[in-house]
């Protein structure tokens, strides 16, 4: 029956976007670039892009603020303060996490709600 | 950066699993004749998401359902989160189905079950994955400077 095969390919369509947009959350990505205007922690800094509306960046500030300490600083930043650096990364989600080195170079990327042992791992190779 | 009346998020989740469900029904209904039953239940859909995105998710029909049967039988929630990216989410569905409703009822072939098709992807990805399409589509209109963040 046609509806049926309808009703299944549609589940199954979702769920295939579903996997592939959860498994590209929290991945870190090579990146280049420099970030200006803030205050940079003197090893690292993990700054954040969010939104005000934004579920995911909260669990995300917990987690970088809980990574940050004397030398690593969390910075988070609202995109619309920031549309300079929303077109220079070319931001299309948030969190976005560029994780930077004491001059404020970018080392990496990672979009979406981030995973504590990658960034844990990130920071060691700043 | 926080939101006001923070609210337990499975609620969200719940009524997007419910809606999913509806939709697919209304797909079934549409592909195998049953046009005024799925236009009838698609139009209460469409209600349910008004409510949704005008009084808030947080008088939400099957929000309600969720708070009645569901939550007392669970642990309270670990944390919770700002009502307004699914509120916002409810506004989506809402113009996606009014848009369906509207299609159909001008004679466009497969309108329903587009407009139908494309909430139930949104909703799904929602209830099974977390998916945020509210926080998505929030953030494409700050960047296009349509809305400034508060």
């Amino acid at each position: 029956m046609t509806a049926a095969l309808v009703l299944v390919g549609l589940v199954a369509f979702a769920t295939v976007l579903g996997v592939i947009w959860r498994a590209s959350q929290g991945r870190v990505h090579r990146a280049r670039g420099h970030v200006d205007g803030i205050e940079l922690g003197d090893r690292a800094t993990l700054l954040q892009l969010s939104t005000e509306v934004c579920a995911p960046c909260r669990a995300t500030a917990r987690v970088l603020d809980g990574l940050s300490g004397d030398d690593v600083r969390h910075i988070e930043i609202d995109i619309a303060d920031r549309p300079d650096l929303v077109s220079r990364f070319n931001i299309l989600q948030t969190p976005t996490t560029l994780i930077l080195d004491r001059d404020g170079i970018v080392q990496s990327r990672i979009g979406g709600a981030v995973r504590r042992e990658l960034v844990a791992r990130e920071l060691e190779k700043v | 950066m926080s939101g006001q009346q923070s609210i337990d998020p499975r609620g969200p989740r719940f009524s997007a699993a419910i809606t999913a469900v509806v939709l697919l029904v209304v797909i079934a209904l549409a592909l195998t004749g049953q046009s005024l039953v799925a236009v009838i239940l698609l139009a209460a859909q469409a209600v349910v998401f008004g409510i949704g995105a005008f009084a808030g998710v947080q008088h939400h029909p099957y929000g309600l359902l969720y708070r009645r049967l569901v939550r007392p039988r669970l642990q309270p929630p670990v944390e919770l989160e700002d009502p307004r990216p699914p509120t916002f989410a409810q506004g989506v569905g809402l113009f996606v189905v009014a848009v369906g409703l509207v299609l159909h009822l001008l004679g466009v072939p497969l309108a329903l079950v587009i407009a139908a098709a494309a909430a139930f992807v949104a909703a799904f990805l929602n209830a099974v994955f977390d998916y945020c399409l509210g926080c998505q589509i929030y953030l494409l209109l700050v960047r296009s400077k349509v809305i400034k963040s508060a």
